[in-house]
Parts: structure tokens; C-alpha cells; sequence
């Protein structure tokens, strides 16, 4: 049997070859992402090797907030330096101060963006080599005030050069500063692409800190004790409330915080790869299928000469064992090209992630191939099964019609599996398990499933109605290619189905995404009446340095205005990013619909809070509220109001006052602002611009501009996310150039017989073409159906969080049309070729 | 075969009125060198209008090479066959197409139907591939002497053999080719269903005047035509007028000597 399974993977390799170019296809992107990350994990991992290398024990405020993965510390004073310098075996101990510090290009453009990306910050430059990092490769180091060293990445970026005067943002107001030297990051220009910038020890504290604070120490052994030795003896020095890690623990530390991140971002990036397996396994199922139907006599004469059912589904499954590894093994190597591949695709759509030389683990070979070949082997099980029940009589017997479809049966069983995957998804959805993504993920799957088996009781009406135009417009090869499109449903509507699953997709996220931008254009256009808001592009870290919000305030041309700025704090035990702002101005810009309570009274020590953000806590007006800052610690707030949940309106509000007695650095993320009655449009605008001279972070907008910004802040992952899934609707094209190229096998003689008795070359691959149309037209219509209908659904379900609009986005239409048409054309492409090239003869001759 | 025509004269002069299809010095040789087989061998041959000739030889003796040359399915290694005052010789793939689904008609062993199509479609297929209108009243005399009656619009999955053959040959006359070739048209039928279709081509020859020409090695088959031909190792070696299938038979038994 083993021969006889050779003898045919031989016998076939350009039909093995696009069946593994499926497999091979989504095991690529599968390795390519865990080839990526891996990367980017060893990037970092070196980074921050390399930042802790010299520091043996830091000393740091041991409470911390936590909010989103992000960690916020208080700061300490500068006099524990002393304490610890004198602790027995510590040879130099040196006080760190770090924070926000955006460089402003040589153009005036500030240079990156913490929001996304990087970070952008400034530090204290430390003399010490073994406590520093960086070295200075041109100039010298800061000495005196007003000088600094800038990261050689955005010396390059920002066209500076040492002796210039530069212009940088922080949170307090600073004067310019000169670049006295340029520094280098070990081999590395800058820090996984951060800009830094280094100042005295003084300018830091008066810039980007507080005098006579530090926020850490870092301490370089005498070589006497053992790092974990010297953190005891050190933590027995330090006042309550501070602790002491080794290099290697504040190391790992880092090093688990990033890998968490990219933990999010591998699953992200694997689900796309998943999908591109999924849609393989359709085409693999249809080819198996459409190679048992073709073999049906061999097969049947296997069986015939004393093959045992056994051994025809063994042999089946050898032949998609053999396609799986060789596709999955070549997909693995194909990866590391498609990890480079993706990681400029993530830099095209904004997210700029450094990594140095690419790391292949085993994990990634052993999941892959795993994966790979599992996929195949599934997906031609049931084709296999199908061929082992073949009768050995059949060999006798011309191959006849398909075997004759339950469609009854079929219909309720799609219908079922079909009902229990949306089911499965939607308990995902809004049923709040712990793993919402599994739930969604083989939920859809599984719905998906239920389409296909339900497809090919729908093929023949739906694909019929498709083609009912071509016999007219296109004459006989119009006909011959309906006719030949709904000749088999099954095969049909399992080719649709892998184009069917990306399409659905797609329009599901664009009409979501869509209805959800219109929303946010409603609400900002209802609840906000800001005429004009000033933007950072920053959130929770750096922003826009808090004098200009009071300065726009006072304007006479400015009715009212409020900046708005974040920290992270915990609320009765829950880390949140609580907002602060000028209540009276806050309220006459937002249009707050308050249940209890009044704005007006938050003061130093209130906080309001949306209903929902309270939850099930039995929080009344009046009641004091748990509250935990990085800076100054617990504390209770006190609830002065509470208001309805609103997508504009944050869930926790305390004053400008409040935040600024809680958080040593203030930044606002935006500035709201009313014009004053009477006050030209032109004019407010060119006054409140005068104030943001010194801010190259800035931006200012329009209510309309702003509304525009909010909805498509989401846009680049947008663009990712499509992107990723056309992957699929490429699987899905190389899929029905397949399936049609199997079928003109099949149809070798009837080919023949047209061109003998007069159909031209092109009128044959016209035939072939407007197939192809059919089909993907047929599996875009599905989705398409399928994708808008699961977006209602969703955006019906979140009606009651303020969505209202459901749209359709007409470009989508317009999109998908084109989708479905370059996908027909493409997939025929070849079979078409290869159609029209048959030598007429041999193809009558053929029996 | 009272002229030879002249390699460039595209005339009716070179071609007597009377001949529909003709092959000058036609020969086709298979494979090169050592292992060549010349199938046709310098064969020279006038097809005359409205005659129904049958072509015969036995096994290898290249009686289906000449029909497929002649009718424009594969080309000659040298001489050259003459459709009208076509060279087809001389014609691309993209010439002889249009020929043979404007000018000849075809009918083969088996597989003559396109499956997805209705027997009416398979009828009417050169004219709807050529994208023209049929001549309604000639498609109704051909599709009245089919006899199909109501099946007309069933699949050829639906029709039995005789049934699929004679809509095969009502599709060959519905273009009014200048010649039908038909190759083995009854091999895969039983005896009724053969006389059925073999008279049914008969009819075309006498009330319609239509010129074909039919490979066969059935002697019974070749009884219905007006000539016979015989072929052997690629040379015409005999022809007999107004046959009958016992002289036929006799004739096919001597090639065994």
C-alpha cells in the first residue's frame, strides 16, 4: 500500500504542490509570528540586560499602582543615598532621576510618540561607565545646567548636531538647552528605538522631577558580598516603605513585563495565522474530496484486488501526512523570511518594534510542524473515510454522478452546527469566561463549519441566481460556466466557503468598526461642545505642560476651558487611570448627566464616578472611597457625584487640585476649550495658538477635527487587521484555481469535444473565468451576508453602551466587488491557460 | 483525382466544383528517426459534394489520421488538405476553429454531448458559440428528423446511446457544414440503435444533399454509403462504389492475407 501512496504523490505533484502551498501559506505565518516575537522577547531581553549590567542592588518605593500592565511608582528622597552609600560593601551608590522628555526636531516636529511606540524620556546622566548604559561616542557628557546629551537615533531623526540649542518638552516649563554630546546605547544607536536624553543630576530634578528626589538608586557593589548579600544588608538601612532588588531581579522583572505585552500581540498575531490554517484546511478537505471522487476506480480496484477499508484510509492519510510535513517544513523556513515580512508591515501601519538578529527556537519547529501536519491530516480524514467507502464494484463500473445528497438532513445538521458555533461565540462575547478569545475563536470556527456543510444546499439556487445574467451576456460560455459552476454543489460551495471565511471577517470588522466611528462622531457631536481641543498625542505619560491649559484659560477670548490629564491611582482596590479636570469648565464642555451629587463640590479630597465605574459597589454620594496613589499613597477620597457611564466621559474625575496634590508631575493629555461669545472662530484659534509656541507636541483641532481624530484613532490596527486577513482570501484564490483545475481535469474529453466542434481558445477561457467569477462571487456574497449580519448583531447587543449606529460603510461594497472580481480573475488565470493549451485530440482521445 | 492542385492557387479552379474536401499528397509521420511511424503515407484523395464516402482498414492502417487532418483536428507533417478553397493546411489554430465550427460537422464514437448542456443546446452549439441566430426553420426539419419528441430538453445523461448519437448528428447538420465527418458513429450502440443513426445519416445525404465522411471498420455500416475507401499501412490501396456489406466483408477479409 505504502508503494502504491508513493507512486501517486509522484505521480501528482503539481496538484500536491498547491494543496501544501495552503498548508504551507498558514504554517509560514504561524512561524513568522512566534519567529517575531521571539525576536523582539531577545531584543528586549538584551536590552534591559544590558541597562541592569552594571547595577548590582536598586533601591525603590516598594508600594506600586498598577493599571493596564503599566507600573506607577512614588518617588524618594534624595537623602536614602546617603544611607545607603554608608552600608558596609557598597562601593558607589548614585540617585536616578527619569522622566517625560519629548526632543523637538530641527524642524520643530517633535520627534516619536510614547502613545504608540517607544517611549520618549529623559534621565539623569550618570558619570559612573558601570552604572550608565550609554556612552558618550561624540562631545562629552552634561556637566553644567542647561546642557545635554541626546541618544544618536534622534540625533539622526532630528538632524542635531552637538553644539546646537534644542528645543524639549517636559513637564515643567524649560528653557532651550544645548546638545553637548551624542551617546550610544551599548552597539545601539538608541534603546529599542526610545529617544533619551541625558541631563546634570540638578536639571533633571528641576526639569523632569523634584528637587531633593530621586526615583531610584542604583548601587554598585564592592565585589566583597553577593548581590543578594548586599540587597539584605541594604534593606536593613532603608526607611519603611522603600526595598532593595538585585540587578538580576530588576532584570527579570523587566523582562516578564515585556514578555506579557507580547504575549497579547503573539496571540494577536496567531489568530491571524490560525484563520489562514482554517481556510487551508477547506482547500485541503477539497482537494482530498475532488482526488477520492477522480480515483474512485483505482481505488475501488484496491479494494477489489483484497485492499481492506483500513488500508485505503491509511493510504490516504500517509499521502496527507507526507503533503503536511513537506508543506509545513518548508513553511517553517518560508517563516523567518514572513517574520521580517510582518515586522515591516507593523512599522508601515505605526507600531515601530526593534529586533536584532532572528531567533528560530524549537518550540517554533515542533508547534509548527505540529500544527501543520495536523491540519492536513483532519482535513483529508474525511475525504479518506468517503474513499474507503467506495465498492469494490465500482471498479467495474463507469464513475458515476455524485453520490446523491441528503440535502434535508444536510440543511438541519448545518443549521445545528451552525446555531451551536454562534452560541459558543456569543457566550465568549458577552458571557465573560475566563478565555473570552478561545470561546469567540472555535465558536466561529465551528459556526463557519455549519455554513459549509449548509453551502452546498444553497450552492445551486444562490450560484444559479449569480450566474443567471451570463448565458445572456456572455452566450454559450456563459452558460457552459453556470451550468459547470452549479454542476457540483459540494465542490462549489466548499471552494466558496475558504473565500466566504476572509470576506466574513473583513466586513465584520469593517461594518463593526464603522458603526462604532459613527457612534463616536454622535456622541462627540451631541454630549461635547468644545469648540476647539489642543492634543498631546500622549496619555497617562508626558503631555502638555500644565501652565498652558491655565493660560488658555485666562484668554479673553475664551469662554472656558479645562485640561485633562490622567494618573493611575487604585480605586477601592481596582488600578484605574483617574482623570482630572476643572469641574465647573469640565461640565459646561461635557454634558455630564448627573444622578447625585453636584460637580461643583469635588474639591481637593472628592472624586465622581460614572455608575458603571462604581459597578456593584454600594458607593452613595457622601461615602468615602478607597484610594491608593504611586506618590503619596492610601487615602480616602470622598464621592461628591455620580453620573451615567458616557463614552466621552471618563469613569473617575477628581480636580486639576486634587491630582496635583497626589502626583508629583502634571501633564495634561488634551485641553478642551470654549470660545467666548461673540468670538470669531479666526480668532480664538490664532489666541489659543500663541499660547502653544513652546509646545511642539501640540495640536490644535476643531470640534469637527477632534470627533474625526476620536474615531480613527484605531485606524492603523485597522489596516493591520485587514491586511492580516487578506492572507486568508489569498489561501481562499489559490484554493479555487485548485478546485477548477482539478474539475478541467475532470473534464479533459467534454474540453475536447468544444474545441473540436468550434469554440475558440479565448471563448474557452472565458468559460473558465466566468466560473471562477461564480464561485467568487458565490463564497463573497456568503460572506459578506454572514460578516454584516454578525456586526448588526454585535453593534444591536451594544446598544445600551451608547452605540446606536449601525452602518455599512459603502466603500466596503465597492471593496469587496473588487475583492470577489480580482479573485475570480486571478484563480483562473492559470487553469484557463492550461484549459485553452489542450492538445484537442488527446483530450477526445482521453477516456 | 483528374488534378493535382497547385501548392499556392487558392481557386476554385484548382478544386472541380463537385469536390467538397480533398488531401494532396498528404503524409504524417509520427516520432523521428529510428522510431518514426509514418501513418499516412503520399495519400491523395478528392471528397465529392453530396456523396457519403466510408472511410476503412484495420487497425493502424491510418484511416482516423486522414479523417482528423482532414477535418482540420491535427495537421500534416507535410501536403496539404483543401476544405472548399481552403488551405487548411496553411490555417493557425485560431483559423481552423472558426472552420470547423462554421464549416464541418462532427461526430464522434462517444462523449459527443456536453454534459451541462440540453440536448437542444448540443444542438445548436457552433451557431451559439459562432454568436449567431439559427436558421430557425432548418434547425426545426433537423431537430423533426431526430425524432427526439419531448426529450429535447433533457440532459444527455437522460438520453440513451442511439438517442445521444442521433442528437449528435442532428448537431452536425444544424450548421449546414460543407462536410460532416463522423468517426466510428455507431462502435459504441447496438444493432438497432446503429440502423437508426446510420439511416439517419443516410436521410442527410439524400434529402438534404449533405456531403460526409465516416470512418468505420463495421462492413454493415459501410453498407450505407455510396463509396467506400480502403486504407492500409497509411496508403489507399482500394475503392469500391455503391457497396454492400457482404462485398464489404469479403473486400476486409483479404487484408488479413
Amino acid at each position: 500500500m505504502l508503494a502504491i501512496t508513493f507512486k501517486n504523490l509522484r505521480a501528482r505533484k503539481l496538484r500536491l504542490l498547491t494543496t501544501g502551498l495552503a498548508v504551507l501559506i498558514g504554517v509560514a505565518f504561524m512561524a513568522g509570528t512566534f519567529v517575531l516575537t521571539d525576536t523582539i522577547q531577545r531584543t528586549f531581553d538584551d536590552l534591559f540586560a544590558g541597562v541592569n549590567a552594571g547595577v548590582d542592588v536598586q533601591v525603590r518605593q516598594a508600594s506600586n499602582v498598577e493599571v493596564d500592565g503599566f507600573e506607577a511608582r512614588g518617588r524618594l528622597d534624595e537623602s536614602v543615598v546617603a544611607q545607603v552609600a554608608a552600608v558596609d560593601g557598597v562601593a558607589t551608590a548614585v540617585g536616578l532621576v527619569q522622566g517625560y522628555t519629548q526632543i523637538t526636531g530641527k524642524d520643530g516636529e517633535a520627534l516619536g510618540n510614547p502613545g504608540r511606540g517607544a517611549p520618549t524620556f529623559g534621565m539623569t546622566w550618570v558619570d559612573d561607565p558601570d552604572l550608565n548604559p550609554f556612552e558618550v561616542v561624540e562631545g562629552r557628557a552634561p556637566q553644567r545646567p542647561g546642557e545635554v546629551v541626546v541618544d544618536r537615533g534622534s540625533a539622526k531623526k532630528g538632524d542635531l548636531a552637538v553644539g546646537d540649542t534644542i528645543a524639549l518638552d517636559t513637564a515643567k516649563p524649560i528653557p532651550p538647552m544645548k546638545l553637548v554630546g551624542i551617546v550610544r546605547f551599548g552597539a545601539a544607536d538608541s534603546p529599542g528605538g526610545a529617544s533619551v536624553v541625558g541631563y546634570t543630576h540638578a536639571d533633571a530634578q528641576a526639569y523632569i522631577g523634584e528637587p531633593g528626589k530621586v526615583d531610584a538608586i542604583v548601587v554598585q557593589s564592592d565585589g566583597v558580598p553577593t548581590d543578594d548579600a548586599l540587597r539584605d544588608r541594604i534593606l536593613d538601612a532603608l526607611p519603611d516603605g522603600l526595598e532593595a532588588r538585585t540587578g538580576a531581579e530588576i532584570t527579570e522583572e523587566d523582562q516578564n513585563a515585556i514578555g506579557e505585552g507580547l504575549g497579547f500581540f503573539s496571540t494577536f498575531m496567531l489568530s491571524f495565522a490560525l484563520v489562514a490554517l482554517f481556510v487551508g484546511s477547506f482547500i485541503i478537505y477539497n482537494t482530498f474530496s475532488i482526488l477520492v471522487a477522480q480515483r474512485a476506480r483505482e481505488l475501488a480496484l484496491l479494494r477489489a484486488v483484497g485492499a481492506s477499508r483500513r488500508q485505503v484510509v491509511g493510504a490516504m492519510l500517509v499521502e496527507a501526512l507526507v503533503v503536511g510535513l513537506i508543506a509545513s517544513s518548508i513553511g517553517i523556513v518560508v517563516g523567518i523570511g514572513v517574520s521580517g515580512l510582518l515586522k515591516a508591515l507593523l512599522a508601515v501601519t505605526g507600531f515601530d518594534i526593534p529586533a536584532g538578529g532572528t531567533v528560530l527556537t524549537p518550540r517554533t519547529v515542533i508547534v509548527s510542524l505540529i500544527v501543520g501536519v495536523s491540519v492536513t491530516m483532519l482535513a483529508a480524514l474525511l475525504p479518506a473515510r468517503r474513499a474507503a467507502r467506495i465498492a469494490p464494484v465500482a471498479a467495474l463500473h463507469d464513475v458515476g454522478a455524485e453520490i446523491a445528497d441528503h440535502t434535508g438532513r444536510r440543511v438541519v445538521i448545518g443549521a445545528v452546527v451552525a446555531a451551536l458555533g454562534t452560541a459558543l461565540g456569543s457566550y465568549g462575547l458577552f458571557g465573560s469566561p475566563d478565555n473570552p478569545t478561545a470561546f469567540v475563536g472555535i465558536g466561529g470556527a465551528i459556526m463557519f463549519i455549519g455554513v459549509a456543510i449548509l453551502g452546498p444546499a444553497i450552492a445551486r439556487p444562490v450560484a444559479g441566481l449569480i450566474g443567471l445574467p451570463l448565458p445572456t451576456v456572455r452566450g454559450v460560455s456563459g452558460t457552459l460556466a453556470r451550468e459547470n459552476a452549479l454542476r457540483n454543489p459540494r465542490r462549489t460551495s466548499a471552494t466558496a466557503a475558504a473565500l466566504m471565511i476572509g470576506v466574513a471577517l473583513i466586513s465584520f470588522i469593517a461594518v463593526f468598526a464603522s458603526s462604532v466611528k459613527a457612534a463616536i462622531e454622535d456622541i462627540v457631536g451631541e454630549d461635547f461642545t468644545a469648540d476647539f481641543v489642543v492634543q498631546s498625542g500622549t496619555f497617562g505619560f508626558g503631555g502638555l505642560e500644565p501652565g498652558i491649559a491655565t493660560k488658555i484659560s485666562g484668554l479673553p477670548e475664551v469662554g472656558a476651558a479645562t485640561g485633562i490629564r490622567f494618573g493611575p491611582a487604585r480605586i477601592g482596590g481596582d488600578g484605574e487611570f483617574v482623570a482630572a479636570v476643572e469641574p465647573v469648565a469640565y461640565a459646561e464642555i461635557v454634558e455630564l448627566e448627573v444622578l447625585s451629587g453636584s460637580m461643583a463640590d469635588l474639591g481637593v479630597d472628592g472624586i465622581a464616578m460614572s455608575k458603571d465605574a462604581i459597578g456593584k459597589r454600594d458607593w452613595k454620594v457622601g461615602d468615602a472611597v478607597p484610594a491608593t496613589f504611586p506618590e503619596t499613597g492610601e487615602t480616602q477620597l470622598v464621592l461628591r457625584a455620580v453620573y451615567e457611564a458616557q463614552e466621552i466621559a471618563p469613569g473617575h474625575l477628581i480636580t486639576t487640585a486634587a491630582h496635583d496634590a497626589n502626583y508629583p508631575d502634571s501633564f495634561d493629555s488634551e485641553i478642551y476649550v470654549i470660545t467666548a461669545d461673540g468670538v470669531s472662530a479666526d480668532r480664538a484659534r490664532s489666541a489659543i495658538e500663541a499660547t502653544l509656541t513652546d509646545q511642539s507636541n501640540a495640536d490644535l483641532v476643531d470640534r469637527a477635527g477632534y470627533a474625526e481624530a476620536q474615531a480613527s484613532s484605531v485606524n492603523p490596527l485597522l489596516a493591520l487587521v485587514y491586511v492580516l486577513l487578506l492572507l486568508a482570501v489569498v489561501i481562499a484564490v489559490l484554493g479555487i484555481a485548485n478546485t477548477l483545475a482539478l474539475s478541467i481535469h475532470e473534464r479533459t474529453r467534454e474540453l475536447g469535444l468544444l474545441r473540436a466542434v468550434g469554440m475558440t481558445r479565448p471563448q474557452l477561457r472565458s468559460s473558465v473565468r466566468w466560473e471562477s467569477m461564480i464561485i467568487a462571487v458565490f463564497g463573497t456574497t456568503m460572506g459578506l451576508a454572514i460578516g454584516i449580519a454578525f456586526a448588526w448583531a454585535m453593534v444591536t447587543s451594544l446598544a445600551d453602551e451608547g452605540f446606536e449606529a449601525f452602518k455599512v460603510p459603502g466603500g466596503l461594497l465597492v471593496v469587496v466587488a473588487v475583492i470577489a472580481t480580482v479573485c475570480g480573475v486571478l484563480a483562473s488565470l492559470l487553469p484557463a491557460y492550461r484549459a485553452a493549451r489542450l492538445d484537442v485530440l488527446a483530450a477526445i482521445a482521453t477516456t | 483525382m483528374s488534378t493535382t492542385a497547385s501548392p499556392s492557387g487558392v481557386t476554385d479552379a484548382a478544386m472541380p466544383r463537385g469536390v467538397a474536401v480533398r488531401a494532396v499528397r498528404a503524409t504524417k509521420v509520427y516520432g523521428k528517426g529510428a522510431t518514426a511511424v509514418t501513418a499516412l503515407d503520399d495519400v491523395t484523395i478528392d471528397f465529392e459534394r453530396g456523396a457519403f464516402t466510408a472511410i476503412m482498414g484495420p487497425s493502424g492502417s491510418g484511416k482516423s489520421t486522414l479523417m482528423h487532418a482532414l477535418a482540420g483536428l491535427d495537421t500534416l507533417t507535410s501536403g496539404e488538405v483543401w476544405l472548399g478553397d481552403r488551405n487548411l493546411s496553411r490555417l493557425s489554430d485560431k483559423e481552423l476553429t472558426l472552420v470547423r465550427r462554421d464549416r464541418i460537422g462532427f461526430v464522434f464514437q462517444a462523449f459527443n454531448l456536453v454534459p451541462t448542456l440540453t440536448a437542444a443546446e448540443n444542438i445548436t452549439l457552433p451557431i451559439d458559440l459562432a454568436g449567431r441566430q439559427p436558421e430557425q426553420a432548418w434547425v426545426d426539419t433537423v431537430v423533426g428528423a431526430v425524432s427526439l419528441g419531448d426529450r429535447l430538453g433533457h440532459r444527455p445523461s437522460e438520453l440513451s446511446g442511439g438517442q445521444q448519437q442521433r442528437v449528435a448528428v442532428a448537431r452536425a447538420l444544424a450548421n449546414r457544414p460543407e462536410v460532416i465527418f463522423a468517426d466510428e458513429p455507431t462502435g459504441n450502440l447496438d444493432s438497432r440503435a446503429s440502423a437508426e443513426v446510420l439511416a439517419f445519416l443516410r436521410r442527410a445525404v439524400d434529402e438534404f444533399g449533405q456531403t460526409i465522411v465516416m470512418v468505420t471498420h463495421d462492413p454493415v455500416s459501410a453498407g450505407y454509403a455510396s463509396r467506400v475507401v480502403f486504407l492500409a499501412d497509411g496508403r489507399i490501396v482500394d475503392e469500391m462504389p455503391d457497396p454492400t456489406a457482404e462485398r464489404v466483408l469479403d473486400r476486409m477479409k483479404r487484408f488479413g492475407d
